[in-house]
């Protein structure tokens, strides 16, 4: 095998080299890293915003960008939380993916048929749904205390000793990944999102598979916003800030390009505990919030540097 | 012998296990056109990019004016007078050409100590050194404006402004057509006789033998050949390039049979290709033979109604074309290929549909189908994860070829499919493409490259300004005269 072969297989295990680096580094500061409450907490930290970087993932890896799931998460919880006070559970959780989904065809349809910029135009639906969720509930939260027992249970009880929270991204990760693996869709995402013109000219309808990426990353911000709704026993509109930056700088981490073409979602998944861990470690640390502010920050400069450095060499 | 413009002794280059180049002996002296050729990855470009600064030797000496240099940085090349134009120019499309002329090293004067650009000195800069070069626009004018040769004008302009002493020049007529090729010969005979020592990087021999007062040939990163003028012929060359002769084509001899793909109804650009029959599209830059490929694979919003195999069907886009049976092979290789994606991946891109079991790959039918057709197509090396991007361009060439058999099209479209491709994988694909049409596929290629036409076409199509003025048969002749005189050139 061609020495370069081996160099990129390395480099593919970058992150992964780096959780666990981080991991060994944050037992040996503090004993109560690898304590079975903490370990739990991680796992159900990261279970909402693993959601939504699985979203984000097929997004970046067809060559755009999504800013609006944030607001899509505070969005699809009000209005999971206002359907099911009336209609039920069931009801309640398919209305909140629902409206995350049609979030993402609006963002889709206006990317990929209108050729509006995606930054942009997430940008705008970032702001604009989040006023949406602000009206629909009138600022204050949804359903605090009211929310059926079963679903407020699902936001805290465990199944065979893992959280309900944990198994929903564990699910979505091997079915998804699958798709992206063995499907002509996933392919086609790949190809879309490497090089669109080839791909159109080979056939691959691009436009529909473009908008059905953010689709889907409107659907999982919406089930990520569920998700929220039940560990928070209230739909709130304030919800979900900032999650859409924390989520891409997941997906970056992971090591998947912002050009397109590149990422697998298992990376995704490694990106995200990452932030976790980092987050939950510097905590234990006692470290100040706002020192923690700016450690990500350097975390995520110095991973995109890295990746170019990587490419360079 | 006066002091060459550029030595080399013994230079020597490896990337990993690559030997690139393998002491290299090369000089070019002031007023000479050096022309460098050879395959791609024969060491052409690496050799170009150690005299340009972009890489540093392994081993061996580089001599500028009988000066030892080693430059650490392209910045460094420029300011020893040396300037390469590559394929791809790098200027800025919506500056205007003054700006980019004097882009890097801007004509500054000082209001009250702080530098101010000075507008009026930028355009009589450009408008110097432009006219060195008999060419005289408005330097004011975006670059967007001007057509590809003008750009390539500026660019040598800019360089020239420079002060540059060694020009190299990478395959500059690769998107030229004939007017301005002469054009541009004209004005690097008035670069030599100025004294400027240039290299000539090209795979278009005929112009090679033309304009070079020496040509070396390189392969596998050694030299294997230096001529002077009136030593070598395009034969010679491509036997010191390849180390083998006779690269010649077999034409067909079947008899075309039924139509395979024509325009269902009457226009000037009408066509029609039958079975076992490769079509030349011939014509000047610009005459539309583009556009008449891109229409049947209905590129862009356009709709074509064509007649595939004697069913009438409108195409409105390339999945469209696709299921009827018909492939293209864009003019630009980016346009073809994922270059982020593997051989294997971009092989079976048009055909994932088809290999799909119950919603998944066949992966198993799909390694066999890439296998076969690596094999077929001697595509190398014989990796499928290998990403396309790390292939030479002529093996590039070759997976877009397979990607289109792997999906058993019956009509291939294809524009430009040597270009920038050496002459070992050129005389492979036109192979294939023979092959193809024996098997009973049809073929309609459009190349402004006369020697490919004549030699795989069976007929050809001269285009015009859009329309076809004239349908040419293999067996009247297809000589230079007559191609000439349909296309109007």
């Amino acid at each position: 095998m061609p020495s370069f072969l081996q160099g990129r297989h390395l480099a593919g295990q970058v992150p992964l080299a780096a959780l666990v680096v981080l991991c060994i580094v944050m037992a040996v500061l503090t004993p109560r890293f690898l304590s079975p409450l903490n370990l739990s907490n991680i796992l159900v930290q990261t279970s909402i915003m693993a959601v939504i970087a699985i979203g984000m993932t097929f997004v970046i890896i067809g060559g755009g960008f999504d800013l609006s799931v944030g607001s899509t998460v505070a969005l699809a919880g009000c209005v999971a939380a206002m359907v099911m006070l009336k209609l039920g559970i069931v009801a309640g959780v398919i209305a909140g993916i629902a409206a995350g989904a049609a979030v993402g065809l609006v963002n889709g349809v206006i990317i990929a048929k209108l050729g509006v910029n995606p930054f942009i135009t997430t940008l705008g639906t970032m702001v604009l749904i989040r006023g949406v969720a602000f009206l629909l509930t009138g600022g204050a939260p949804v359903g605090d205390g009211d929310l059926p027992a079963a679903f407020v249970s699902f936001g805290s009880e465990r199944l065979l000793g893992v959280h309900y929270l944990v198994w929903v991204p564990a699910v979505l990760l091997v079915v998804l990944s699958w798709v992206m693996y063995a499907t002509p869709y996933g392919r086609h995402i790949y190809a879309t999102g490497g090089n669109k013109e080839a791909a159109y000219l080979s056939g691959v309808p691009v436009d529909r598979v473009i908008a059905s990426t953010y689709v889907w990353c409107g659907a999982l911000a919406g089930l990520a916003g569920v998700m929220l709704a039940a560990r928070l026993q209230s739909g709130q509109p304030t919800a979900g800030e900032f999650y859409e930056l924390t989520a891409i700088a997941a997906v970056v981490l992971g090591g998947a390009s912002l050009h397109g073409g590149e990422g697998t979602l298992t990376k995704t998944i490694i990106g995200v505990f990452i932030m976790v861990v980092l987050g939950n470690g510097l905590n234990l640390l006692n470290v100040d919030s706002y020192w923690q502010r700016v450690a990500v920050g350097i975390v995520i400069v110095a991973a995109a540097a890295a990746d170019r450095l990587r490419s360079r060499a | 012998m006066p002091t060459p413009a550029a030595s080399t002794a013994g230079l020597s280059k490896s990337f990993g296990a690559t030997r690139a180049l393998d002491a290299v002996d090369f000089d070019v002296a002031p007023g000479e056109i050096h022309a460098l050729v050879g395959e791609n990855g024969a060491g052409k470009s690496t050799l170009v990019r150690i005299l340009g600064g972009v890489h540093r030797p392994d081993g061996g000496t580089l001599r500028v004016d009988g000066q030892a240099r080693r430059f650490a940085s392209p910045h460094e090349a420029i300011a020893a007078g040396i300037v390469t134009i590559p394929q791809e120019l790098r200027l800025v499309p919506s500056l205007s050409i003054a700006e980019n002329l004097t882009l890097g090293m801007p004509p500054v004067r000082r209001v009250l100590g702080v530098p101010i650009l000075d507008r009026a000195a930028m355009r009589e800069a450009a408008r110097t050194e432009l006219a060195k070069l008999d060419f005289a626009p408005d330097p004011d004018t975006p670059l967007a404006q001007l057509r590809f040769a003008e750009r390539q004008l500026v660019a040598i302009a800019k360089a020239l402004r420079q002060r540059c002493r060694l020009l190299i020049l990478d395959e500059p007529t690769a998107a030229l057509e004939t007017s301005e090729v002469e054009r541009l010969f004209g004005v690097l005979a008035r670069m030599r006789e100025q004294g400027t020592a240039m290299i000539y990087v090209s795979h278009r021999l005929d112009e090679v033998v033309r304009l070079a007062d020496r040509c070396t040939v390189l392969r596998d990163g050694r030299r294997v050949a230096t001529w002077r003028r009136g030593e070598f012929g395009t034969p010679e060359i491509v036997q010191a390039m390849t180390g083998r002769t006779g690269l010649d084509v077999a034409t067909n001899t079947v008899e075309p049979g039924a139509e395979r793909l024509a325009d269902a109804q009457a226009r000037p650009d009408a066509v029609a290709v039958r079975a076992n029959e490769v079509v030349g599209l011939a014509g000047l830059l610009g005459s539309g033979t583009d556009r008449v490929l891109r229409r049947l694979f209905g590129v862009g919003g356009t709709s074509a109604s064509v007649r595939v195999d004697g069913v009438e069907r409108r195409i409105a886009s390339p999945a469209q074309a696709i299921r009827s049976g018909i492939g293209m092979v864009p003019g630009e290789r980016r346009l073809g290929l994922v270059m982020g994606l593997s051989i294997a991946d971009n092989i079976l891109l048009a055909s994932l549909s088809r290999l799909t079991r119950g919603g998944r790959i066949d992966t198993a039918a799909g390694k066999l189908l890439i296998a076969d057709l690596m094999e077929a197509l001697d595509i190398r090396p014989r990796n499928p994860a290998l990403r396309v991007s790390a292939l030479s361009g002529g093996n590039q060439q070759k997976v877009i070829l397979a990607k289109w058999l792997a999906r058993e099209v019956g009509v291939l479209l294809l524009d430009e499919p040597t270009q920038g491709v050496d002459v070992a994988a050129k005389a492979q694909i036109h192979q294939h493409l023979r092959v193809f049409a024996a098997k009973g596929g049809g073929v309609l290629v459009s190349s402004s490259d006369m020697a490919e036409i004549q030699r795989i076409c069976d007929g050809v199509l001269a285009l015009r300004q859009g329309r076809i003025t004239a349908r040419l048969e293999r067996r009247d002749g297809l000589d230079d005269k007559r191609l000439n005189a349909a296309m109007g050139g």
